[in-house]
């Protein structure tokens, strides 16, 4: 019941949209541009250039770009341009979407800085350090602030389903990233994680399952229900399925995050729920692809001409394909075979490119020409965006779909006799990386494209004027209310207010992760401890440092499940218990190179020497790149008692002895291993970083053989 | 084969009844919803983003 008030005038802040389209597509082509370097660098190792340019540094780089910088921006660009018109009134407050938009470049600017420099915490897609952790969440608040004040001064009483679901991205984002960022700082630039082992990786997966969740997925259901029905200029085709399809998918999305540890050492029932919910995903994903291609209804004559609509199909039919492939992925027996493979590397392109990717070409497509009132430059060259884009993802996906399969039946496949038919890793790789090139020609492919768009937007604002403050009118809204008839219902009531929304869509998220997470946090004392693990020397923890600086767990993991092919090559299968002084946990999600859980000892200090020199004299044909400066550095042991008080804090067993003792205990280990090497003709000093790489590696898995 | 870790879980079991129940509960409370929704109300609300 709206009262007769009287029309106000107001205006729409544009230059924020465009703002926030401008840095899409800028982030878009680089992060885009990283990651057809790093594919390149699968197949071409010579492509790895300086310590500060190799795929471990490299690709954490690419995935950071283009999932905060380029679908971030994208988010942020449509959000401020629908809520806006869907609460009928300007952004709340000017400032701080200055202080949004500046604050979150700076972020991506860190990033871009930090992460090449080896400053990783190697949690995937959270891999940033502590101080630009706090930066995030302070530009998150802001954004909060930003968008609640929007919707507090709105002139529509009820909450179109957009809204929706960029309320519960806030919110959800928010719990996540607070959540996995739990750190203990070191020094500027270097923390650990509070969990260890099974508690770090179960929370790791927890926030990266949900970050695809509520970065990739929510937000952008919630600009297909603002954007398609604008561009198609008809409603959504199901009300009602919105709304089921956004409780569902709330609900569901948060308990799937154990299906990327299945086989793992995380306890079994947490396996099985994370399966169960996997499953069930697909319906709430299918109802909204299937809401979003309804819509377009009798309009299907409009999407043979118009390319804008061609991407949002694309891009609805590739949410549909991943939203079904990852539940099938979360069956055991698939996941047997895909996971640490190309085959996720393909799933998750797919959403990246298909969903993420086209829906964003799509919206700035839409959305630069009317901020601008303007046309389009060329509709020629959209439509030779939409086909090469189309190509790239067709040459990405099939060539890694095939590489992940023959990679996962190559592992698995045992000589009648018993033994591994292809008992070097090394065979495996090399038989990849015909599909490598190709995709990385599909890659290439996709990046022209985003670079056409590119030529085509900016030449669009060239010949058109911004339209800063775009006015508009609407009625305000009478403060008193008095709900009657159908507006008692309960979820109108919701429509209605937006903190009992974001209240609701709390709970919806925290029943299925305090189910999840609680009690793996309270069996913490029934992980079977074995006594013959003991915590890392400080050479080793140094050593496992220069690991994660140098992104080893990108291409190698650390995690032997309990299958015949893989105890087979690589020793016994990974135990909770061994995991517990490890933070974080380093098990990684892909196999570009063997695992490592059982590396010590399995060769001589000489062979990791060499290996690390040059790869290709131990493993001819070997992809990984060399590392040279490892044998120069000197390593920095500045830190080192600093870094045993800090996990002594995170509840290792260092007394203070070790602690005081650790530069001089570090020293006596690193001359026993350059003497060692010494004996193989190999002159190195102890204080080079190559001796603490090689005590860790050495040390990796031989606890339980004690 | 990690039977060690669940039997090692007190009630275990629980969660994932609990879990179920939980689900199905929800699901038949928002289904019950959308069986009552007011058909005009929801077509109101589709028309929105065409309204600015």
């Amino acid at each position: 019941m709206i009262s007769t008030n009287t029309i106000e005038s107001f205006e729409y802040d544009n230059r924020i949209v465009r703002n926030f389209g401008v840095a899409t597509i800028i982030w878009g082509v680089v992060g885009m541009l990283v990651g057809v370097i790093i594919a390149s660098q699968l197949f071409q190792p010579a492509m790895n250039v300086t310590q500060y340019g190799t795929f471990g540094r490299l690709r954490p780089l690419h995935t950071n770009a283009v999932i905060f910088a380029f679908v971030g921006n994208a988010i942020f660009m449509g959000v401020y341009y629908s809520l806006q018109r869907l609460c009928k009134a300007r952004m709340f407050s000017d400032f701080l979407s200055k202080v949004h938009f500046w604050g979150w470049q700076l972020i991506i600017v860190a990033a871009a800085i930090t992460l090449p420099l080896g400053m990783t915490t190697s949690h995937e897609y959270a891999e940033l350090e502590w101080p630009i952790d706090i930066a995030i969440t302070l530009i998150w608040v802001v954004f909060g602030i930003n968008m609640f004040g929007t919707i507090f001064k709105r002139r529509e009483r009820h909450l179109y389903v957009a809204i929706w679901f960029y309320v519960a991205t806030f919110i959800t984002v928010a719990v996540l990233h607070i959540i996995n960022s739990f750190e203990l700082p070191v020094s500027f630039m270097k923390s650990y994680y509070l969990y260890a082992g099974v508690q770090d990786a179960l929370v790791q997966w927890w926030y990266g399952h949900n970050a695809v969740a509520f970065f990739l997925t929510t937000p952008f259901l919630g600009l297909m229900y603002y954007f398609l029905p604008k561009m198609s200029n008809r409603p959504v085709y199901s009300y009602k399925l919105s709304i089921l399809h956004f409780w569902a998918l709330i609900f569901i999305y948060i308990w799937a995050g154990p299906h990327h540890l299945l086989y793992t050492s995380l306890p079994d029932w947490a396996q099985s729920l994370g399966t169960v919910f996997s499953i069930m995903l697909i319906a709430p994903s299918w109802g909204g692809m299937i809401n979003g291609l309804l819509t377009l209804r009798g309009a299907w004559d409009k999407v043979r001409e118009d390319a804008i609509l061609k991407f949002m199909v694309v891009g609805l039919t590739s949410y549909g394909m991943a939203t079904f492939e990852g539940p099938m992925l979360s069956l055991k027996n698939i996941n047997a075979i895909a996971h640490f493979t190309d085959w996720i590397v393909a799933h998750v392109h797919v959403g990246a490119l298909g969903w993420n990717g086209f829906l964003t070409f799509a919206i700035l497509y839409w959305l630069i020409p009317r901020l601008y009132n303007t046309v389009i430059f060329s509709k020629k060259l959209i439509n030779i965006h939409f086909w090469i884009g189309t190509l790239g993802i067709i040459f990405y996906a099939i060539p890694m779909y095939i590489s992940g399969f023959t990679q996962g039946m190559m592992w698995k496949e045992f000589t009648p006799e018993g033994t591994l038919k292809y008992g070097n890793f090394l065979e495996t790789t090399l038989q990849l990386l015909s599909m490598h090139q190709m995709r990385a020609f599909g890659g290439l492919l996709y990046l022209s494209g985003a670079i056409i768009m590119s030529y085509n937007l900016f030449k669009t604002m060239a010949q058109g004027t911004l339209v800063a403050n775009e006015k508009a009118e609407a009625p305000a809204l009478s403060k008193e209310f008095v709900a009657t008839g159908s507006d008692t219902y309960w979820h109108k009531w919701f429509e209605r207010k937006p903190i009992p929304l974001l209240i609701g869509s709390l709970v919806m998220i925290l029943i299925g992760s305090m189910i999840e997470l609680i009690p793996t946090f309270t069996i913490q004392s029934n992980v079977p401890t074995i006594s013959a693990v003991q915590p890392y020397t400080s050479l080793e923890l140094e050593g496992r440092d220069l690991y994660i600086r140098e992104g080893c767990v990108n291409c190698h993991s650390q995690m032997v499940r309990p299958f015949r092919s893989e105890t087979e090559r690589y020793g016994e299968y990974s135990k909770a218990g061994e995991f517990v002084y490890d933070h974080p946990f380093l098990w990684g999600s892909k196999r570009t190179g063997p695992d490592l859980h059982r590396e010590g000892g399995k060769y001589p200090d000489s062979w990791h020497f060499h290996h690390m020199r040059e790869p290709s004299s131990m493993s001819p044909g070997s992809i990984m790149p060399p590392y040279p400066w490892l044998l120069e550095q000197k390593l920095d042991v500045s830190q080192t008692a600093d870094k045993l008080r800090a996990m002594k804090t995170l509840g290792v067993p260092y007394d203070e002895y070790q602690i005081k003792h650790a530069n001089q205990d570090l020293k006596e280990q690193a001359t026993v291993i350059s003497e060692n090497l010494a004996k193989e003709g190999i002159k190195i000093n102890p204080d080079k970083e190559i001796i603490a790489l090689i005590a860790y590696l050495q040390r990796l898995g031989t606890d339980i053989k004690k | 084969m990690f039977k060690q870790f669940i039997n090692n879980v007190q009630g275990a079991d629980v969660y994932m009844i609990t879990s179920l129940l939980i689900f199905s509960v929800f699901f038949v409370l928002v289904g019950i919803y959308l069986f009552m929704i007011d058909k005009k109300h929801a077509k109101d609300m589709s028309y929105l983003p065409l309204k600015d």
